[in-house]
C-alpha cells in the first residue's frame, strides 16, 4: 500500500506541475494581451463601436467688394450605410429599394453596399441630396436601421457663372491631391477641393474644419446611442476687388455680343485693382456641386477653362496708335495742328498700305478720332519704330501683367530692337503697321486694361490684383491679401499725358468711340478693329472714366473675339460697364416707384379688389 | 458496506472549505457576468432567472453529491452504466434536434442536456473499472477493457454528435489512466494515435480548404488516401512494412525489445490513419474552418476567426481593470458572439479586466489544488481516481476555455463550468465538486 501511494504522489505531483505550468503560461498571455497590447486592442474595440459620420463644413464663402456672395453654401443631405447588417439578402433589399430614388443603378448601389459590408464603416451612399429627394429617404430610413441620413452643407454659387474664371470650382479627391493631402488635414475620400481660381488658390483659408457625428453602434450597425456631435468650423470669407455690377455688365455684355466670345477687364487706375474680369464662354461651376446621378455623373462634365482675359493673345490694332501717338509727342517733332491729308492711301515705296476710309486733311485728334491710319503711317514713318518701341517698353508691353491668375501670357512686343535679336531685318512696312498696332505685336485683354489704366494714371503700370482680404469665422481676424503695385512708372512728359487725354475724350466725344459717350462722365476711349486673316476681324475698345473735373477712376478693356468692329461689337459693353460702375443710364438709382412695392401689397389690392 | 452510510462526526471538518470558498467565488463572478452578457438581449431577465433557477438546482447537486457516500458509484457502477446508456440513447430516441445536433431534452419549463451528467458519471464508471483491475492494471487488457467498456459511451455522443462533449471527457480519462498507473508506453500509443489521427485530420482538412494545393500530384495522391480504398490499402501496406522494417533495424542494432511492441504501434498507426478517414468524413465544413482559423488565425478575420478575434479584442480593451459590469462595449453591442457561453471569459476580460481573469485562472488553480490534496488522503483507492478523473475534467475545462481565448486551442465550444450559462453543466459541475467533497469527507483517519 504504501509503495503505490508513493507511486502516486509521483504522477500527482506531475499533474499538479502540469496545471501550474499551464496557468503561468495562460497567466504572461493574459497580461501580455490585457495589459501589453491593452492599447491596441482598445482601439479595435473603439473602431468597431463607433461610426463616424464626418459633416463636411461650410467652406468661406466669397465677396464681391460691394458686399454680394457670389460664392456661399446651402444645406445638402448625404445617404450613409453604416455597414452593420451583412447579410447578402438584406443588402439586395436595399439597394433594390434605395436605387430608384437616388436614381442610381441597382448594381451600383449593390457594389457599394457590399463594398461598405466588406470594410464594417459607415460608407456614403449618395452625396449633395436636395432637401426634396431626401423627404422619401428619411421614410425609408426607418425601415432600414443600417442607414443614415446626414445634413451637410454643400458648395452654391448663386450667380451661377459669375466670375466663373476666377472663382474655379470645385473637384473630387484624386490621386495627385492626396500626394499633398491626408486624413491629419482634414481630408476624406470624399472630400471636396478648390481645382481652379479662387477655390484652390484659397483652398486652405476656405476649407473649414469638418464635424462629424460619432455613434455608437451595435454589430448589425444599429445606432445605439449618439457619442459625440462634433460641430464643425466654416472656413474664412474671401473679400474680391470685383464691382458686382461692372462684372455681371461684362458677363451680360460678352454673352449678348455678336459671337458670345471674348473678354472685359476692368481696373480701377487709382490701386491697380481688379472691378471686373470676364471671359466668355464662361462656365457654371454649380454643375461640379450638383447631386451626380445616373444620367448626369460629374465626372463626364466638360467645362469651358480657358480664360481668354489673360490667355488670348491678339493685336491691339487701332488702340496702338495711343502708343504711337504718345512716342511721336514725347518726341518733340509732332505738331499736333499739323494736318496730313488722307488720301485714302500711303505710298511707302515698295508698298502701297491702304486706310479704312478716306479722311483728308485731319490734324492729331482728328486722326485719332477717326482712327485714320495715314495720320500714323506717316508720323510713324517720320518718328521712327525705335521710339515706339521704347514707349512700348515703358507700358511693359509684351510682360506678363503679373496678376494672379494661372497661364497668363505674355504676349509679344514688336519693334527693330527685338527683330535685331532674332537676327532678321526690319523694313519700313513693319514701321507701318506696328503704328497701327497690326503685325507681330500680340497682347491680352488684360494687358489692355492695364495699358489702359497706366494712360489714365499718367504712367502707373500697376499689377492687377483681385483679392482685397480674408475674414476668419472664427476668430474674427482679417488679413489683408491685396495692396496697390506699381510694377514700372511710363515716366512721360506731362504734356504727352495732357494732349492724350484731349485726343482720347474727342474720341469719345467726335470720333469712332462715340458709343461710350455717358452724359455726366469724362470718358476717354478708343477702339481697334484686329484684322484676322482667318476670319472675321476682331473688335477692340480701350476706354477710362472718371467723374467731370476729376482723375480717371476706372479703365475698361472689352475684346470680342470675331466680333468685326471695335465700335459696334466692344463699345456697348464698356458702356455699359462704366454706367455700371458710376450707376448712370441703365443703372441709375431708380426712384423707388409703386412697382416696387406692389409685392408687398396684399394680394387683393394689386388685382383691384373683387 | 453501508449504501448510504451519512457523514459522521468525526471531530474533523467535513468539508474542504477552500475548495468550497473557490466554488462560490467563481459562481458569483459568473453570475456577475451572464448578467452584464445579456444584459442587451430581449429576452434578458429570462435568462438571468433560469440561471439562478440553476444555481439552486447547482447547489443541490452539490450538497447530494457531497451528502452521499461516493463509495455507492464504486459498488453500483453497472447502474450508474445504465443510466448513462439510458440517457444517451434516450436523447437520441426525443431529443430536440437543435443546431444540427440531437443533445437536448425539452420539458415544458427546462431543458437539459444528458452528455453534462453523462461526463461525470463515466468518470465514476470508469474509476470503478479501473478500481477492479487491481494487479493487472499495466497490462494491456486493461486498457482494451476500458476501451470496450466505453465505446458505446462515445459512440452514441458521437450519434448526436457532441464533438466537444469528447473533447473534455477524452483527456479526462487520459488524466486518469495516468494516474491509476497505467503503463506509460500504452498512454504513449494512445497519445500516438491521438497524433496520427489529428495529423492526418488537419493536414488533409488544410488541403480541403486550399483545392490549389491538390495540383502538386504528392499532395493528391495524399489527400485520395481519404477517399480511394486502393490507396488505402498500399498506404497501410507500407506501414506494416516500415514497422518489420523497424523490428529489423533494431534487431541488427542488437537492441532486443519485445517484438509485439511493434505490432502494437504498427497496429496503432494504422488505426490513427483509419480513426483520421473517420474523422474526415465525419466533419462538417464549419469545424474544417475552425480549424483552419486555429492553424492560421488572421487568414479571415470577418469569417470564422472573427469570434477569436472579437473576444480577444474584448479582453485587451479591458485592460488591467476592466470598464466596469455592463459597461462592455464588446460585448454589451454583441461583437463577442456566445458571450454567455462559450466566450463568456471575454466579458470576464473586458469588465473585470486582467484582475478578473487571473481571479478566474487562480480560483480554477486553486481547486485543482484541492482536489489533488482531496485524492491524496482519500481513505481509497476509488476515492483517489475519482478525484483523479474530476481533476482531469477540471483542468481541460480550464486549458480549453482559457486556451482558446489566448490562442493555443482551437475554438470548442465549451463553457467555462460555474462562469458560464448553462444549466446542466452547472449542475453536473457542482454534482462532481460534490463528489471531491464526499471524498474529503471520508478521507484517512489518522
Amino acid at each position: 500500500m504504501a509503495v503505490t501511494k508513493i507511486f502516486f504522489n509521483a504522477r500527482l505531483k506531475v499533474m499538479m506541475a502540469l496545471a501550474a505550468a499551464a496557468g503561468a503560461v495562460i497567466a504572461l498571455r493574459l497580461v501580455d494581451i490585457q495589459v501589453l497590447r491593452h492599447n491596441a486592442y482598445l482601439q479595435m474595440a473603439e473602431r468597431n463601436r463607433t461610426q463616424v459620420l464626418y459633416q463636411t463644413a461650410p467652406r468661406g464663402r466669397v465677396f464681391t467688394a460691394d458686399g454680394v456672395a457670389v460664392a456661399s453654401n446651402e444645406p445638402a443631405f448625404s445617404l450613409y450605410y453604416l455597414g452593420g447588417n451583412k447579410d447578402p439578402e438584406y443588402l439586395e433589399r436595399l439597394a433594390h429599394d434605395f436605387a430608384p430614388r437616388l436614381r442610381l443603378p441597382a448594381p451600383l448601389m449593390l457594389e457599394k453596399l457590399q463594398l461598405g459590408a466588406k470594410s464594417g464603416k459607415a460608407t456614403l451612399l449618395a452625396e449633395n441630396l436636395s432637401t426634396k429627394s431626401t423627404v422619401a429617404l428619411q421614410e425609408l430610413q426607418l425601415y432600414y436601421p443600417g442607414i443614415y441620413l446626414i445634413e451637410e452643407t454643400k458648395r452654391s454659387y448663386p450667380y451661377g457663372g459669375f466670375a466663373s474664371h476666377l472663382l474655379g470650382y470645385l473637384g473630387s479627391m484624386d490621386d495627385r491631391a492626396w500626394r499633398t493631402r491626408d486624413l491629419k488635414m482634414g481630408y476624406r475620400l470624399n472630400s471636396k477641393l478648390g481645382k481652379n481660381g479662387i477655390e484652390k488658390k484659397f483652398e486652405k483659408e476656405l476649407k473649414g474644419k469638418d464635424g462629424g457625428v460619432y455613434l455608437e453602434v451595435d454589430y448589425r450597425g444599429r445606432v445605439k446611442s449618439i457619442i459625440e456631435d462634433k460641430k464643425w468650423a466654416a472656413g474664412s470669407d474671401v473679400y474680391l476687388t470685383l464691382n458686382f455690377a461692372v462684372q455681371k455688365a461684362a458677363e451680360e455684355g460678352l454673352k449678348t455680343s455678336k459671337t458670345g466670345r471674348g473678354a472685359a477687364v476692368a481696373l480701377d487706375t487709382r490701386t491697380g485693382a481688379l472691378l471686373a474680369l470676364a471671359s466668355a464662354p464662361a462656365f457654371d461651376p454649380n454643375i461640379f456641386v450638383a447631386y451626380s446621378d445616373e444620367e448626369n455623373p460629374n465626372q463626364s462634365k466638360k467645362i469651358n477653362e480657358y480664360n481668354l482675359a489673360v490667355q488670348g493673345i491678339y493685336p491691339p490694332a487701332s488702340t496702338f496708335k495711343i502708343i504711337t501717338a504718345a512716342a511721336a509727342l514725347e518726341d518733340g517733332h509732332l505738331d499736333v495742328d499739323r494736318k496730313i491729308n488722307c488720301p485714302g492711301h500711303y505710298d511707302s515705296g515698295p508698298r502701297v498700305f491702304k486706310c479704312w476710309g478716306t479722311h483728308g486733311p485731319v490734324d492729331f485728334f482728328d486722326g485719332m478720332s477717326n482712327s485714320c491710319d495715314v495720320y500714323f503711317y506717316t508720323v510713324a514713318s517720320q518718328i521712327g519704330a525705335a521710339s515706339i518701341e521704347r514707349v512700348q517698353r515703358l507700358f511693359m508691353f509684351g510682360r506678363q501683367t503679373g496678376i494672379d491668375l494661372p497661364g497668363e501670357k505674355a504676349g509679344n512686343l514688336y519693334g527693330p530692337t527685338r527683330r535685331a535679336r532674332n537676327k532678321t531685318y526690319w523694313f519700313i512696312g513693319d514701321t507701318l503697321n506696328l503704328s497701327i498696332g497690326q503685325g507681330e505685336l500680340l497682347v491680352t485683354p488684360l494687358k489692355m486694361a492695364q495699358f489702359g489704366a497706366a494712360v489714365a494714371s499718367r504712367g502707373n503700370v500697376y499689377r492687377p490684383y483681385y483679392v482685397d482680404k480674408i475674414v476668419s469665422n472664427q476668430t474674427g481676424k482679417t488679413e489683408q491679401v491685396g495692396k496697390t503695385e506699381i510694377l514700372q512708372k511710363a515716366d512721360l512728359k506731362p504734356e504727352t499725358y495732357d494732349l492724350l487725354f484731349k485726343a482720347l475724350k474727342y474720341t469719345v466725344d467726335n470720333g469712332t468711340a462715340r458709343r461710350v459717350k455717358i452724359k455726366g462722365l469724362d470718358v476717354y476711349g478708343k477702339t481697334g478693329t484686329a484684322q484676322n486673316p482667318h476670319g472675321p476681324d476682331h473688335g477692340w475698345f480701350m476706354a477710362f472714366a472718371g467723374l467731370p473735373g476729376e482723375e480717371p477712376s476706372i479703365a475698361v478693356a472689352v475684346f470680342v473675339e470675331f466680333g468685326e468692329g471695335g465700335s459696334s461689337a466692344a463699345g456697348p459693353i464698356a458702356r455699359s460697364m462704366l454706367e455700371a460702375y458710376f450707376g448712370l443710364g441703365a443703372y441709375a438709382p431708380k426712384p423707388r416707384a409703386a412697382e416696387d412695392y406692389k409685392e408687398l401689397l396684399p394680394e387683393e389690392h394689386s388685382h383691384g379688389g373683387v | 458496506m453501508a449504501a448510504f452510510k451519512t457523514v459522521s462526526a468525526s471531530g474533523r471538518s467535513r468539508m474542504d472549505y477552500i475548495l468550497l470558498g473557490a466554488m462560490i467565488g467563481l459562481v458569483i463572478i459568473g453570475a456577475l457576468c451572464v448578467m452584464s452578457a445579456v444584459n442587451s438581449f430581449s429576452l434578458a431577465n429570462g435568462v438571468v432567472r433560469t440561471h439562478l433557477v440553476a444555481l439552486v438546482l447547482g447547489s443541490a447537486a452539490f450538497v447530494a453529491g457531497w451528502s452521499f457516500n461516493y463509495q455507492i458509484y464504486d459498488e453500483q457502477w453497472k447502474a450508474v452504466y445504465g443510466v448513462i446508456l439510458a440517457l444517451l440513447v434516450g436523447v437520441l430516441l426525443f431529443g430536440s434536434y437543435q443546431r444540427g445536433s440531437r443533445s437536448w431534452f425539452v420539458f415544458p419549463f427546462f431543458s437539459m442536456q444528458p452528455s453534462e451528467i453523462c461526463r461525470v458519471c463515466t468518470i465514476l464508471v470508469a474509476a470503478a473499472f479501473l478500481d477492479r483491475r487491481g494487479r493487472r492494471i499495466r497490462d494491456a487488457s486493461t486498457l482494451f477493457g476500458l476501451g470496450c467498456l466505453l465505446a458505446p459511451v462515445f459512440g452514441l455522443i458521437m450519434m448526436q454528435p457532441d464533438f466537444s462533449s469528447v473533447v473534455v471527457t477524452f483527456p479526462a480519462l487520459l488524466v486518469l489512466l495516468y494516474c491509476t498507473g497505467v503503463n506509460v508506453f500504452y498512454l504513449g500509443l494512445i497519445g500516438l494515435f491521438a497524433g496520427v489521427t489529428g495529423f492526418f485530420t488537419i493536414t488533409w482538412t488544410y488541403i480541403y480548404l486550399h483545392p490549389e494545393l491538390a495540383d502538386y500530384w504528392l499532395v493528391h495522391a495524399f489527400y485520395e488516401l481519404a477517399h480511394n480504398p486502393w490507396y488505402m490499402a498500399g498506404f497501410s501496406a507500407l506501414i506494416t512494412l516500415a514497422g518489420y522494417g523497424a523490428w529489423w533495424f533494431f534487431k541488427q542494432l542488437r537492441i532486443f525489445l519485445p517484438s509485439f511492441y511493434f505490432v502494437l504501434a504498427t497496429l496503432v498507426v494504422l488505426a490513427g490513419l483509419f480513426g483520421g478517414i473517420f474523422v474526415d468524413h465525419q466533419m462538417k465544413h464549419h469545424q474544417r474552418k475552425r480549424i483552419e482559423t486555429f492553424l492560421a488565425p488572421k487568414s479571415d478575420p470577418k469569417g470564422a476567426g472573427y469570434n477569436v478575434l472579437q473576444a480577444q479584442i474584448a479582453m485587451g480593451a479591458g485592460g488591467v481593470f476592466g470598464k466596469g459590469l455592463f459597461s462592455g462595449t464588446q460585448s454589451r453591442l454583441g461583437f463577442v458572439p456566445e458571450r454567455h457561453t462559450d466566450f463568456i471569459l471575454a466579458v470576464v476580460g473586458e469588465e473585470l479586466g486582467l484582475w478578473g481573469t487571473l481571479s478566474v485562472l487562480g480560483l480554477y488553480l486553486l481547486i485543482l489544488w484541492r482536489i489533488i490534496v482531496v485524492a491524496y488522503s482519500s481513505s481509497d483507492r476509488y476515492g483517489y481516481l475519482v478525484c483523479a478523473g474530476i481533476f482531469g475534467m477540471f483542468f481541460t475545462y480550464m486549458l480549453v476555455n482559457f486556451g482558446m481565448l489566448i490562442g493555443i486551442v482551437p475554438v470548442a465550444g465549451i463553457p467555462l463550468p460555474f462562469i458560464s450559462y448553462g444549466g446542466s453543466n452547472l449542475v453536473a459541475s457542482s454534482l462532481a465538486l460534490g463528489v471531491v467533497q464526499s471524498v474529503y469527507a471520508r478521507r484517512i483517519k489518522a
